[in-house]
């Protein structure tokens, strides 16, 4: 089974995680984006499709501007 | 930064420069882009370069004396030169309705008067009068034309003059001689071409030379009155108009084109390796070129314009930036209002090699490696420096500067006269090849050892304070040892000492191994090639001290076509562009079929990592087989810390034990494709395990309950680690999967 497909929950609260606006920031700018959190503590998750993909293609662009 | 800091280094590139055809021009015509418009059948706009260049195109075609061909490179490939003059006509003859220049501006007060109605009086009477000044011509013949009014051809050349006067308004008074200047008193500038042997109203011994002044302040003189040809006084007529122009506006007679038309610089021919030789189109009728034949003839010229670099290099060709606007753009980058401007260099900035490919085969030794690293200081300086595309390097620099540093003399001495600096990367890589290597130094030449990280990852990635900082160190260290000659086994290492400490004496490792009769270097292959590192480029002895080694062995050594080349490790661009990085390596491996003799652990890694055929030259000394096989960051660091440790107690007798955190006791179980990538990304196994610790310590992580796999993450000042992982025993963790993203985000409430 791959990441994706998994059913994440946060350790602490044992809470499934939900989609909530998040809001991400580097080099200055700030963007935001859904992202799976626990609904308990907030903690955020960030899956690698996620990381390597929509965000790294953004990180670029703003290394760039 | 100002912006001569930046355009300095580019200051002697020639690319954008006119070519030598437009230098030996009078009419510094654009020849290259007449030339281009044509061999497109694009006669208008061909047609429009040559009459804004020479103002009486019919004139210039049929008279000018062509002294481009003299320096039409095309000569260099044993052809004729550009049939220029035949172009110009057919450019002329295929323009369908050709009109006159005018423009859309409101008419100005000011009034001048030209004296004489030849070819240069004309020329700046005509522009003159296109900038919408009262011009007033006086001819003491009943019409203009000047010396050409007997030529067999004066019809067309009238016809040319009507034409381009048709659009503008000019006062012509022919059949009136001005007797003296007192008449023109009402005139706001005065140009007298009066033609040879004319009259120049007792000021010819005045005559300024280029600006055409005279000692009348508002009077100006030129032509064939002056001496000039007849080209040379049409170009006269044309630059003495902008001259007039500007002293109108302000009382001065400036020069308004800088020294862009040296005359010397019509000899300055390219190389032109691979261009095709091309015989002279021939006209297939007496009239002259077909239109075809025209397009085909003015095809031939060689667009003379210096490529190399850009040609050569991948970076600079993926970015297609010409040099001097790199620099333009170097500058700009610093003076970014975000968000009101952006940069726009960036990316290139950190995706070079740094590797001096380009200044040596630039005809001007134009390095821009040097100004792709000064610009990275530069914002390193100013903060506006992405850390991420660093960050890695330079705390592996200061981990070798610190806890895998060292420095001694050998055991029972206060000081040496070597001293082996093996560089920071050569024990991470293979400790064999540093211990190995020590114990011949030591026997041979009492050598002690210094080791450390000569800056070049501070350098690289323009951070000037680490630099520095460790350069005093290295200072200091060399100081204590006694000021040894140190012996190099890293070019790069080689190259930053020879900027920064040159007062130290350097010898390679490598020439010291060829001079020793015992060294029986053992063949690896029975054909290979040499590949040299980037930063050996200017160190023929330590080049041939590898290839002794080599050829000693009984290899068969072939030369690569393109010597020095980075192999693309370079720079430390690679985090920076992947795939620019691949780009670079695919092309280092197969520039040779056969296997690759190297002296550069990061070369090594590199190649290997391609699966290209290789070996450390050190590998053939020692009689040691690495194979291909690449360290992870992990062992590296394991690496440096054992040869530190054997060095330690073999100098010194002192038992190293490395610091030690919490978390090194996890036990971590990595699959062969899971270490891979973690090493392609950066993520060392130390990094994860100090993740997985926090994250069971304090339960701060996620899990699918149906299998026990967990995630967690370890925020860094710069990087964000997520490690997938399961739990396979006590303290010991079985790694699934490792990534990173550089934005932080915030934790939800």
């Amino acid at each position: 089974m791959n990441a994706e497909e998994r059913t994440w929950k946060c350790a602490k609260c044992k809470k499934e995680l939900v989609i909530r606006k998040t809001v991400f920031s580097y080099l200055g700018h700030t963007v935001a984006h859904e992202a799976r959190t626990c609904p308990g503590c907030g903690k955020v998750f960030i899956s690698q499709d996620l990381a390597e993909g929509r965000m790294a293609e953004v990180e670029e662009q703003l290394e760039d501007k | 930064m100002k912006l001569e800091d930046a355009t300095a280094f580019t200051a002697r590139c020639l690319h954008g420069e006119p070519a030598s055809c437009s230098y030996a021009c009078p009419f510094h015509m654009d020849i290259r882009a007449f030339l281009e418009k044509a061999s497109k059948g694009r006669w208008l706009p061909a047609y429009k370069t040559l009459r804004n260049a020479t103002v009486f195109p019919v004139i210039v075609s049929i008279l000018c004396d062509q002294p481009c061909r003299a320096h039409c490179q095309r000569q260099l490939l044993g052809d004729e030169a550009i049939a220029i003059g035949a172009l110009e006509a057919a450019s002329i003859r295929y323009t369908k309705n050709r009109k006159a220049e005018s423009y859309v501006i409101p008419p100005k007060n000011q009034r001048i008067a030209v004296v004489g109605a030849g070819v240069a009086g004309l020329s700046c009477a005509l522009n003159l009068a296109q900038k919408k000044f009262g011009v007033t011509v006086f001819e003491k013949k009943d019409g203009w034309g000047g010396s050409l009014r007997g030529h067999p051809r004066f019809a067309e050349f009238d016809a040319d003059i009507a034409l381009q006067f048709s659009a503008v308004r000019t006062e012509f008074r022919f059949g009136a001689e001005v007797k003296t200047l007192a008449e023109l008193a009402e005139f706001d500038a005065i140009y007298i071409a009066t033609g040879a042997g004319g009259d120049s109203f007792g000021l010819l011994e005045s005559w300024g030379g280029e600006l055409q002044t005279t000692s009348e302040p508002r009077v100006f003189m030129g032509g064939e009155l002056c001496g000039a040809s007849l080209m040379e006084g049409i170009a006269q007529g044309i630059g003495l108009s902008k001259t007039i122009e500007v002293f109108l506006q302000t009382g001065k007679a400036a020069p308004t084109y800088g020294d862009r038309y040296d005359k010397e610089k019509c000899e300055r021919y390219l190389a032109h390796d691979g261009a095709v030789s091309a015989p002279r189109v021939l006209a297939s009728s007496p009239d002259g070129y077909t239109e075809e034949e025209a397009k085909a003839e003015a095809g031939r010229c060689l667009q003379c314009d210096c490529v190399k670099c850009m040609a050569a290099c991948e970076m600079l060709k993926r970015f297609r930036k010409a040099p001097h606007t790199i620099a333009v753009e170097a500058y700009n980058d610093m003076g970014v209002n975000p968000p009101f401007s952006i940069h726009t260099l960036t990316r290139e900035v950190y995706s070079c090699n740094i590797c001096g490919y380009c200044k040596s085969i630039c005809p001007e030794s134009v390095d821009m490696g040097a100004l792709l690293q000064f610009s990275r200081a530069a914002r390193m300086s100013a903060g506006i420096h992405p850390s991420a595309l660093h960050d890695f390097w330079l705390r592996e620099m200061d981990f070798a500067t610190s806890e895998g540093s060292f420095a001694s003399a050998p055991k029972g001495k206060e000081a040496c006269a070597y001293a082996f600096y093996p560089g920071c990367q050569l024990g991470a890589s293979s400790p064999a090849h540093v211990l190995k290597a020590y114990e011949f130094l030591r026997e041979k030449y009492d050598a002690g050892i210094l080791l450390g990280c000569c800056g070049a990852p501070a350098y690289w990635a323009g951070d000037e304070k680490r630099l520095h900082a460790n350069i005093d160190r290295i200072r200091q260290d060399w100081t204590d040892l006694g000021n040894p000659t140190l012996v190099f086994a890293c070019a790069t290492c080689e190259s930053i000492f020879g900027m920064f400490l040159s007062d130290i004496k350097r010898v390679s490792l490598y020439e010291l191994l060829a001079r020793s009769e015992e060294m029986t270097p053992v063949r690896a292959f029975p054909e290979a090639a040499v590949f040299d590192p980037c930063a050996a480029r200017e160190d023929s002895a330590m080049q041939a001290g590898v290839r002794t080694l080599a050829a000693k062995a009984g290899v068969g050594l072939e030369e690569l076509r393109e010597n020095n080349r980075c192999c693309g490790y370079g720079g430390h661009m690679r985090t920076a562009n992947p795939s620019l990085y691949e780009e670079i390596a695919r092309n280092r491996a197969g520039a040779s079929g056969k296997p690759y003799i190297v002296y550069c652990a990061n070369c090594r890694e590199v190649f290997a990592s391609q699966g290209k055929e290789c070996t450390h030259i050190l590998d053939m000394v020692f009689g040691l087989d690495s194979g291909l096989r690449v360290p992870s960051l992990q062992e590296k660091r394991d690496n440096s810390l054992r040869v530190k440790k054997e060095l330690m107690k073999k100098n010194r007798d002192v038992d190293f034990e490395p610091e030690i955190h919490e978390w090194d006791a996890l036990v971590l179980i990595i699959g062969e494709d899971v270490q891979k990538s973690m090493d392609s990304k950066l993520i060392s196994a130390a990094d994860l395990k100090e993740a997985i610790w926090q994250a069971e310590k304090s339960g701060d992580k996620f899990f699918d309950e149906s299998d026990g796999m967990c995630i967690c993450s370890m925020v860094k000042p710069v990087t964000t680690y997520w490690v997938q992982y399961k739990e396979a025993g006590p303290g010991t963790y079985e790694i699934f999967n490792a990534y990173y993203h550089r934005m932080s985000f915030n934790r939800e409430e």
